[in-house]
């Protein structure tokens, strides 16, 4: 067992966590923040990626005790104010939400590329998300709404 | 008015911000966790089980085996022949033969892995030709599944009036469904001791059935319910985790959570059946059909699941959408100790695509007519017949999608190392040949809304969506006025499964009839003129009418021993149109473009319906390019590859409403049709691009390279 503290959708937290222990059991057995799905527990899907220090990570592969002392960022920070992200808002309108199990991860994802301020456009949207697999949407009305926010 | 219009998704704002509960998301206090503990032989008998050291795992509180099971051990959508627990013999790599509850899915999963097995190795049969030929029994009856047959005209007839004939022979692959959320669901005890399960399913009255004979309990004893379920094409159709779960609930009374890993997955789930299809066709010179001879082999795996649905289904479309005067199609289906295969979008028609298409552009290139040519001349229309001595009246939309594409055909500009393809199909919406009903109700309540009771599953494709739109097209109110209660057996009537793309065309032809009703009375009662529900909810009460039922079965017949009949009552209709790029130095295909014409009857959400098209795309570039399960070495994401955003072309969609008079507001159905013309556009513009002539599936670059050192074509 190792004390590790660290911030969570800006809240500081301190908690107990076990050397084995995955970023996503953390979350998902030990918090509780169901938003994070596993899909593969071996990186390929990114369905579990939540955002360290405003990056995209795989937290099945990401030991807890990796974020002693860092930023971690889950799907409900982008709504934290009460209203919905316009990336979430465009999801919705564009049809980019079918079974929904990837929408968190891909928002996430789509979130960090936004929020990082560098150019972007179709093949760099093309290239942020490749890591994250959708099995119903074919990506199209997903990236067509990761293009409205980022107005292109 | 709601139908025709893109309105959101009702459930796209709880899974924008991560609030929707998957099977693996429900927790319940107390719970345990069961893992399933499965065959590492592909054949055998079990000669012992040593799970002393299991026992002695902290937290491992039941073991449980076949002896457990208090009523039938055995499962199957149409053939019972699946047993939930090996019983001492195995025919498949996965075969399950334990199931291990404890306090923790850590305990669960060590306990499982510390169980000693050991077996007496049987010979295998991995393939439909040794499984003819063997000695070796799979089951009790034989390695033949089934075997069924489409015959009409004279067959040598029309093959003595062909001046080409065109013979090839073409190879499919296993495929995963790949959903990305991976297989779960819980089980607990109510008040009234029934045992609930709530589980990602695309049926959940079925699933009720199956517990019910696996637990020996009245149906009224078990309710299912369905977990907002991520994807499902096909592979959540037969039981997955229910009968364990149900099963650890009966024996322990306390919650049980059971959810599989993607390795777990992907050696449990149902496969997409490999097929052999040996296709024969022949055309006069000015490119008319004369005759196809089709020989379809399957391998269905250990167990039938769906394996005689997808023989039939591939017998009937073998023509693809064209009319053909002399016909002979013979469809098997055999058993290996291969995994099982069942239900996967298109059921045996994306295969079938393959090889009908690649025809059709070899006829063509061989008698100089131009591809988008000969589907006109040959395609099916209004007053034309199927294969099957199906006369279409009505909703024929085929020559319409080849005119939408026609100007962009026209239009193509090729590239060195590009080519362009088409890829056609017709789809016969929901079963074959069989009653295929669907029921729904609603009722008027309390608080002054209407309850929508629906059975269906909702599993990522909309329905829910698009079933609403209809009744509030019936019911001329807005969505405030109704509370959708779905897909709960204690809630709902069995609406059929969620399969066959026959949700919108069935059951949205029920919930118009519910509406229909329910609004008959509404007029009656002055609600149009202004009274309020909860004013006409207490006269309702009274007269004892607060429930209102709507029951659709399409209007079809049995094939005959030939293969003669009216399977389904309506067909979707399209046509794809494809460009690649080879990349020369690696042989690497790349899709850059589709154009995508859908005769959907009418497009009751068009968003959805894009969204549909494109997903099959994206699986269609998957069954062409890149997809293959290799049983045993395929385990997981990293060598089951899907296509990906950068996979993905550009794509226009050309929605055809050629509307349907037996279906909601002319609706058919487009799950499925959006992928099975998919592969067969690309292997066809392969063929442009290289000269190459695809006969086996995936044509991954390896699979190209081989072939281009080996002569080309």
């Amino acid at each position: 067992m190792h004390r590790i503290e660290f911030t969570l959708n800006g809240e500081r937290l301190e908690l107990d966590v076990e050397d084995h222990m995955t970023l996503l059991e953390l979350l998902r057995d030990r918090l509780g923040i169901t938003s994070v799905k596993e899909g593969c527990g071996i990186g390929e899907c990114g369905a579990c990626t939540v955002l360290l220090d405003d990056k995209p990570i795989y937290s099945c592969l990401t030991l807890a005790l990796k974020v002693r002392g860092r930023d971690v960022k889950t799907v409900e920070y982008l709504s934290l104010d009460g209203r919905l992200h316009p990336l979430q808002e465009a999801f919705i309108k564009r049809g980019a939400v079918q079974c929904g199990f990837c929408t968190p991860g891909m928002l996430l994802t789509a979130y960090s590329l936004i929020q990082s301020g560098k150019k972007v456009d179709e093949d760099t949207i093309r290239e942020a998300l490749s890591g994250n697999l959708c099995r119903c949407t074919g990506y199209i009305q997903i990236l067509e709404a990761v293009k409205d926010v980022a107005h292109i | 008015m709601p139908v025709g219009k893109p309105i959101e998704r009702l459930d796209a704002l709880e899974k924008v911000l991560g609030a929707a509960k998957f099977g693996a998301d429900i927790k319940r206090e107390g719970m345990l966790y069961g893992v399933v503990v499965r065959s590492q032989k592909a054949h055998a008998r079990i000669h012992h089980i040593d799970t002393s050291q299991a026992q002695m795992i902290p937290g491992v509180v039941k073991i449980l085996s076949f002896r457990d099971i208090p009523g039938k051990n055995r499962f199957g959508v149409l053939r019972k022949d699946q047993p939930y627990l090996s019983e001492g013999y195995v025919r498949f790599l996965g075969d399950p033969i334990l199931l291990v509850l404890a306090e923790s899915e850590r305990a669960a999963r060590e306990a499982a892995a510390s169980i000693r097995i050991t077996y007496g190795e049987l010979e295998g049969i991995f393939g439909p030709s040794s499984s003819a030929l063997s000695n070796v029994k799979i089951h009790e009856d034989g390695n033949l599944l089934c075997q069924k047959k489409v015959i009409r005209g004279d067959i040598q007839k029309g093959f003595s009036t062909s001046d080409l004939v065109v013979e090839n022979t073409y190879q499919t692959q296993f495929l995963d469904h790949a959903f990305l959320e991976c297989e779960a669901g819980v089980g607990f005890l109510d008040e009234l001791g029934r045992i609930v399960i709530i589980s990602s399913t695309q049926n959940v009255h079925y699933k009720r059935k199956e517990v019910a004979t696996l637990l020996a309990l009245p149906e009224e004893k078990i309710r299912v319910i369905q977990a907002t379920t991520g994807g499902g094409f096909g592979g959540k159709l037969d039981m997955t985790v229910e009968g364990y779960v149900a099963l650890a609930v009966y024996h322990t009374k306390r919650p049980v959570m059971i959810r599989y890993t993607r390795s777990e997955s992907m050696l449990a789930n149902t496969k997409r059946h490999p097929l052999t299809i040996s296709y024969k066709t022949g055309a006069t010179k000015d490119g008319r059909l004369t005759a196809i001879q089709v020989r379809v082999v399957g391998d269905t795996g250990a167990y039938a699941s769906y394996g005689e649905v997808v023989a039939q289904r591939a017998a009937v479309h073998a023509s693809g959408p064209y009319e053909v005067p002399n016909v002979y199609v013979e469809s098997l289906m055999y058993y290996t100790n291969n995994p099982p295969c069942g239900a996967m979008r298109g059921f045996g028609i994306p295969q079938m695509a393959f090889a009908h298409e690649s025809q059709m552009d070899e006829i063509a290139r061989l008698l100089g007519i131009d591809p988008l040519q000969i589907r006109l001349i040959n395609g099916l229309k209004r007053g034309a017949s199927t294969i099957t001595g199906q006369r279409l009246t009505h909703s024929v939309g085929y020559i319409d999608t080849l005119k939408a594409i026609e100007p962009f055909w026209r239009d193509r500009r090729k590239g060195d190392w590009e080519g362009y393809g088409l890829g056609s199909m017709y789809y016969g919406i929901g079963n074959t040949g069989v009653p295929n009903p669907s029921s729904c109700y609603l009722t008027l309540r309390e608080d002054g809304k209407i309850g929508f009771h629906l059975g269906a599953c909702e599993i990522g494709q909309g329905s829910d969506t698009v079933l609403l739109q209809i009744l509030l097209q019936t019911l001329s109110v807005g969505p405030e006025g109704v509370e959708l209660i779905r897909a709960d057996t204690d809630l709902s009537k069995d609406a059929g499964s969620t399969s066959a793309s026959r949700q919108t065309y069935i059951t949205g032809k029920a919930v118009q009839l519910a509406g229909e009703a329910l609004k008959g009375y509404l007029e009656e009662k002055g609600f149009y003129r202004g009274r309020s529900l909860k004013e006409i909810y207490l006269e309702a009460k009274e007269e004892g009418r607060i429930l209102f039922e709507g029951f659709f079965d399409p209007p079809t017949t049995p094939l005959d021993p030939q293969g003669q009949g009216i399977p389904y009552a309506t067909y979707a209709f399209a046509t794809h149109m494809t460009k690649v790029e080879i990349e020369p130095a690696t042989m690497r295909c790349r899709v850059k473009k589709v154009i995508a014409a859908h005769d959907v009857g009418r497009a009751v959400n068009p968003v959805n319906i894009r969204g549909q098209i494109y997903g099959g795309i994206a699986m269609g570039i998957g069954l062409a390019l890149m997809e293959e399960f290799v049983p045993g070495k395929t385990l997981n994401l990293n060598n089951y590859y899907v296509a990906t955003i950068k996979d993905m072309p550009e794509v226009e969609t050309i929605l055809i409403e050629d509307p349907e008079p037996t279906g909601p507001y002319g609706a058919k159905g487009v799950g499925e049709p959006a992928l099975i013309p998919q592969a067969a556009s690309i292997v066809n513009a392969i063929r442009d691009a290289t000269g190459m002539r695809i006969l086996k599936l995936p044509c991954n670059f390896e699979r190209l390279w081989l072939q281009r050192l080996s002569g080309g074509t």
